[in-house]
């Protein structure tokens, strides 16, 4: 079934991803500083001070859609990795000892390296062998685990107290260890275009609560880029101004992403990185995925009168961070919210964080929404144990089951 | 081969029979109307619940495949966090009137959402222990510590009193000076106690009142000199990893002629090698401890753990290394290389890497690879 692309998209990995690698690797070049940035890192504090923020994520997901991820992975295997940890890890892992066949000429090398603790143990483990490697310091932004699933409101002092200390310690190393000052007025200036990217891309996920969907999960794992790497910027504001005119249009008229709109699906975790197709193969048997857990969980509001305070709220609730009844709660309201009608709980084999769980949100959800769940065990990045067929037999008669 | 000494071989056996929820000072302790915690890690500051007049006893597993946890976990997570789940979900763990776990990793922190969801164990804790080392990070876990201790006198109307922490502290340093002494008889060669003994020895500590089991130490070495025999020697082997709660898997290597005289294993030397300071604000000083000690690889510095295996190597004349990695772990997953080149580059020695599910199946190829490495030290 054909796919109604989005105007705004064409052209998406060339206009946006690449050149900015292309960009990083030249400014690299030019003597401008290199940071490695992990998600849940309030990357705004980079933006602010001028230093390039490069996502070891995003690139381990670009050598997935480009299939090179798994012999990357090969080769960090050989290096002693074990298979079973974050394929992600493993794939850039591998890319620090393969020089040549890397997409995009790799990941610019890192003056510094920067990481909290609010997603998972992998961020500063895979992150403490990168710094080992390049020898450049891995600074840690050291924070508490949100196990009540407190909401930014309601968080406690004892909480943000803590993580504006270490905000603060972070940024003084980060001084030092870039010569950069870090001016307050760009940092409100930053936190401004943040809070506005954040704002319109909750308003791009609001168009697709419309029947039939305007937007699917192949058009919103790109765009998502935005929020997540780089949220503080003109560009992300404008990308999303413009996405969000063309999905107006679409609304008022009535065109959904899919011709066809049987099904609308909730998609938890990361999508199969190398095989985005598989959404249109779900388009075609009428199932569109109309949310994902994951383009809800980067934008938070920020207030750029307090700045640490609010960074600290925004990632603190992080779902990531959090016990699991926020991450039941997020998925209850998207089925509700959006209309969908199906949940589909993919794995990540060497994601402990999202993995462990998913059988309590599958009876949960169930119980508040009366929605079934379907569980795939797959990985985002590597395919080694990837079953097509499987996966496909398995989808479309869950599909089936759905009323 | 002499005769073994009679009394001094009962004593292990007994050290042996406590590693269990259900070992006769816990049921006494119960009978005498007093609450048991139980606690996942060994940051779980255990002299503020004793304090309190509760037993702190380490969840373990046990080897038995973990059929009722696989109804909630996939494969891919550890084998050891699973099977203690499995336990309470098979009510092993009813002696429990709580459960307290501490920020160490993702595993953990994770299946605790099934503990509050699954099992019937309702009063339960979660401190968040930080990953880094810095004023603030003590700070804040003091901070964690006083609300910890609030928690348990909430919970169980329990009153600690500075001076109640206090002999915590004494009686808690008293436990790790004798396991050091323990520790100790292993420089010899060969050593006074094997390595399977040393950790049955250490476990059985984490399960049952401290004050008993300093007794028992004592007693033990006291025996200890009068040991003439009976280990045999073998290559000298550092074992290094996660938590190992039985011991099978060092019994494996002395079957086959290797001799484990030292670990770092947070079952092992990293649960007492570090003393609380006994002057000072007690709280204050066992939040100092537990930052401070030998770190467990989900903090921020691995160089420290690296650090401490290098000198355990010295002190114990250690002519190998077995790095085990638990399936699924992931901080100890991320370290074994690291510390395997930094073993074998810069201080010669030569080290194996093996993972390991705690379920122990695969364990013949496990004991082909260690035999060999092994025979390969021998020659």
């Amino acid at each position: 079934m054909s796919e109604r692309r989005l105007e705004t998209l064409k052209g998406f990995y060339h206009n946006y991803v690449k050149s900015f690698y292309e960009m990083a690797h030249k400014a690299r070049e030019e003597g401008k500083l290199v940071a490695w940035v992990a998600s849940t890192f309030p990357v705004e504090i980079l933006l602010a001070m001028d230093i390039i923020p490069v996502w070891p994520e995003n690139y381990a997901s670009l050598c997935a859609a480009r299939r090179v991820s798994v012999p990357l992975c090969e080769l960090a295997e050989r290096k002693g990795f074990s298979k079973d940890i974050c394929s992600y890890a493993r794939c850039v892992l591998g890319s620090l000892f393969d020089e040549e066949n890397l997409p995009e000429g790799g990941i610019p090398r890192p003056d510094v390296l920067v990481a909290s603790t609010c997603a998972c143990d992998t961020h500063l483990k895979w992150f403490q062998v990168a710094s080992r490697f390049f020898k450049k310091p891995l600074l840690l932004l050291d924070v508490p685990y949100n196990i009540e699933s407190t909401n930014p409101e309601n968080l406690e002092d004892h909480y943000i107290q803590h993580y504006v200390y270490q905000l603060e310690d972070l940024v003084s190393l980060l001084e030092k260890h870039s010569g950069i000052k870090l001016d307050e007025g760009k940092l409100r200036k930053t936190l401004e275009l943040s809070d506005r990217a954040g704002e319109l891309w909750l308003r791009v996920q609001d168009y697709r609560k419309n029947v039939p969907a305007p937007m699917g999960a192949r058009e919103a794992f790109s765009a998502v880029y935005f929020i997540l790497c780089i949220p503080g910027t003109e560009q992300a504001v404008k990308f999303y101004e413009v996405l969000c005119g063309e999905l107006e249009q679409r609304v008022k008229h009535g065109v959904g992403v899919a011709e066809n709109e049987t099904y609308r699906l909730v998609w938890d975790n990361l999508p199969l990185w190398f095989n985005l197709k598989i959404f249109q193969y779900l388009r075609g048997l009428g199932a569109v995925v109309v949310a994902e857990t994951f383009s809800h969980v980067w934008a938070g509001s920020l207030d750029p009168s307090k700045p640490y305070e609010s960074l600290a709220r925004k990632y603190l609730s992080n779902m990531s961070n959090c016990s699991i009844e926020r991450r039941i709660e997020l998925i209850a309201g998207l089925v509700r919210n959006f209309r969908a009608n199906g949940v589909i709980l993919p794995t990540n084999w060497g994601c402990r964080m999202m993995t462990i769980g998913e059988t309590i949100v599958k009876r949960r959800i169930q119980e508040m929404t009366g929605v079934s769940s379907l569980i795939l065990d797959v990985d985002s990045t590597d395919w080694r144990n990837y079953d097509e067929y499987r996966v496909k037999t398995k989808l479309e008669t869950y599909l089936r089951t759905l009323k | 081969m002499k005769m073994r000494d009679g009394s001094f071989i009962e004593m292990l056996e007994l050290f042996r029979t406590l590693i269990s929820a259900d070992n006769k000072f816990i049921k006494e302790w119960k009978r005498r109307n007093k609450p048991v915690l139980g606690y996942a890690c060994s940051y779980t500051p255990e002299e503020i619940i004793y304090a309190a007049g509760i037993l702190p006893i380490r969840v373990l597993g046990g080897l038995e495949p973990p059929k009722l946890a696989d109804i909630y976990l996939p494969v891919n997570v550890c084998s050891f966090a699973k099977s203690c789940l499995n336990k309470a979900l098979k009510e092993e763990y009813n002696v429990l009137d709580g459960y307290a776990v501490s920020n160490s990793c993702d595993n953990q922190n994770k299946i605790y959402d099934l503990w509050r969801h699954c099992t019937t164990i309702h009063k339960t804790y979660f401190i968040n222990t930080p990953h880094s080392v810095t004023e603030k990070t003590l700070e804040f876990f003091c901070e964690e510590f006083e609300r910890f201790r609030q928690w348990l006198t909430d919970s169980f109307e329990a009153k600690i009193s500075e001076e109640d922490l206090k002999v915590a502290i004494e009686i808690f340093n008293e436990n790790r000076r004798l396991l050091k002494q323990v520790y100790e008889l292993r420089r010899r060669d060969p050593p006074l106690v094997s390595g399977s003994d040393a950790l049955e020895i250490v476990l059985s500590s984490m399960m049952i009142p401290k004050d008993e089991h300093n007794e028992l130490l004592h007693a033990l070495l006291g025996e200890v000199e009068n040991r003439e025999d009976l280990i045999k020697g073998g290559v000298r082997l550092l074992v290094s990893g996660s938590v190992m709660d039985a011991s099978e898997l060092l019994r494996l290597i002395e079957g086959v002629g290797g001799c484990v005289v030292a670990d770092d294993l947070c079952s092992g030397s990293r649960y007492f090698w570090n003393l609380v300071k006994e002057n000072g604000e007690p709280v204050r000083a066992i939040a100092e401890r537990y930052l401070h000690k030998v770190p467990c690889p989900f903090m921020y510095s691995s160089e420290e753990r690296f650090n401490h295996v290098k000198e355990m190597v010295k002190f114990f004349d250690v002519e190998g290394v077995l790095i085990f990695s638990l399936k699924s772990c992931d901080v100890h997953s991320f370290d074994a290389p690291l510390l395997a080149e930094e073993l074998r580059g810069k201080e010669g020695l030569p080290v194996l890497c093996l993972e390991w599910e705690h379920s122990l199946s695969g364990i013949a190829q496990l004991r082909t690879r260690i035999e060999a490495f092994v025979e390969m030290l021998g020659e």
